[in-house]
């Protein structure tokens, strides 16, 4: 299994190379999953391999606590999680500015990236991002709730041993990954400290963005406030669709995101991008 | 021993080292046995496979872009028949 160590902590890695030849010094996207149950698969089976086609390389990695990578006590909030991106870029040797490409909470990751360092961003892709918030509290309110409520169930109900009792080894698993994460870390903690970024803060952006939301989506109020307060933001709504537009809105977000990624760093835009057959 | 069980025997291997052997004591992994249902493989899980696949393989089995070309309910409801099948293909001498 690729790792890199990185700030002390064992990171799960995976990298694809552009497809054919002609790609001397390709550009570098790297791609950013969301919380708890997520993890670089998410990207691995849908973005990734058609952006390596398109010709940059494509780099994804578990968060810390997430997927393979080691799973510390603490060092869940956003400023871990950037200090974590670029110690483990550092790591792989990619110093040069990079694409963010980023699902829900990675978007607060992203974002983050992009305010701290400027000068290692060159573009965000953001997929039903977490994170543009008018307050404090508006945008975490919901996602700790519904967190909470699963700690609480995951450590009074045993779930994860009752799953893998009845045979559900995915679901047992997956709970006891939850579990692990939500009872046993400081991640709750860290998540709700974690601030929001706010208007002025947004202006302060100096790449440029490409924000995607699903119309019925409970995040859609960050992604116009993104197209408001970013100065070079394109914000694409999937109609039909809620939270889930990578998974389930896969060959739209690629006509959006290989053609945008295309303009900004130089690669390939397929003839037919629809369709996943590239 | 044909190309076919050489293949095989070899992914069913790495599907040992990936889920586990704990769980595979009571399953009998065979072509046409099925990712999702019977192995209960985890996405995450799949990608460490396609990993062992790439560095047995390597840039005669290019698993990136196959995996591109399929969405990820396609490559869940595989069988092990399937993933085989597509590695003897891709190793077969280009007919010229």
């Amino acid at each position: 299994m690729p790792e890199v160590t990185a700030r002390g902590v064992r990171f799960h890695v995976q990298t694809m190379e552009p497809s054919g030849t002609g790609f001397p010094d390709p550009p570098v996207v790297v791609f950013v999953h969301g919380l708890v149950l997520d993890n670089l698969s998410s990207f691995y089976y849908t973005l990734a391999g058609p952006v390596a086609a398109a010709g940059a390389r494509a780099v994804l990695y578990d968060l810390r606590g997430h997927g393979r990578s080691e799973r510390t006590a603490t060092g869940y909030g956003a400023a871990d999680a950037v200090a974590d991106l670029f110690a483990l870029l550092d790591g792989l040797g990619h110093s040069g500015r990079v694409f963010l490409v980023a699902n829900s909470f990675g978007g607060v990751v992203a974002l983050n990236a992009a305010l701290a360092r400027p000068d290692r961003v060159a573009g965000l892709v953001l997929v039903e991002a977490y994170g543009p918030a008018e307050q404090a509290g508006e945008w975490t309110e919901d996602m700790l709730n519904t967190l909470g409520k699963s700690a609480l169930a995951l450590e009074y109900e045993r779930l994860a041993d009752q799953l893998l009792e009845i045979g559900w080894r995915q679901r047992g698993r997956q709970a006891a990954t939850a579990d692990a994460l939500i009872n046993g870390t400081s991640l709750l903690d860290d998540l709700a400290a974690v601030e929001p970024v706010r208007p002025a803060d947004l202006a302060a952006v100096a790449c440029p963005v490409l924000a995607v939301y699903g119309e019925h989506s409970d995040v859609a109020e960050a992604g116009r406030l993104l197209l408001r307060s970013v100065p070079d933001c394109t914000l694409h709504v999937m109609a039909g669709h809620a939270h889930t537009v990578l998974r389930e809105g896969t060959a739209e977000l690629l006509e959006v995101v290989l053609p945008w990624l295309s303009h900004h760093t130089g690669t390939k835009v397929p003839v037919a991008a629809a369709g996943g057959a590239l | 021993m044909t190309q076919s069980s050489d293949v095989l025997g070899e992914v069913v291997g790495m599907l040992v080292e990936v889920v586990g052997e704990d769980f595979l004591l009571d399953t009998e992994i065979g072509p046409d046995t099925t990712f999702n249902d019977e192995l209960a493989l985890e996405s995450i899980e799949f990608v460490a496979l396609a990993e062992k696949l790439q560095d047995r393989y390597g840039g005669r089995v290019d698993f990136a872009a196959f995996i591109a070309g399929l969405g990820l309910d396609e490559i869940m409801n595989m069988t092990v028949g399937d993933l085989v099948r597509h590695i003897e293909a891709r190793l077969q001498p280009a007919a010229v």
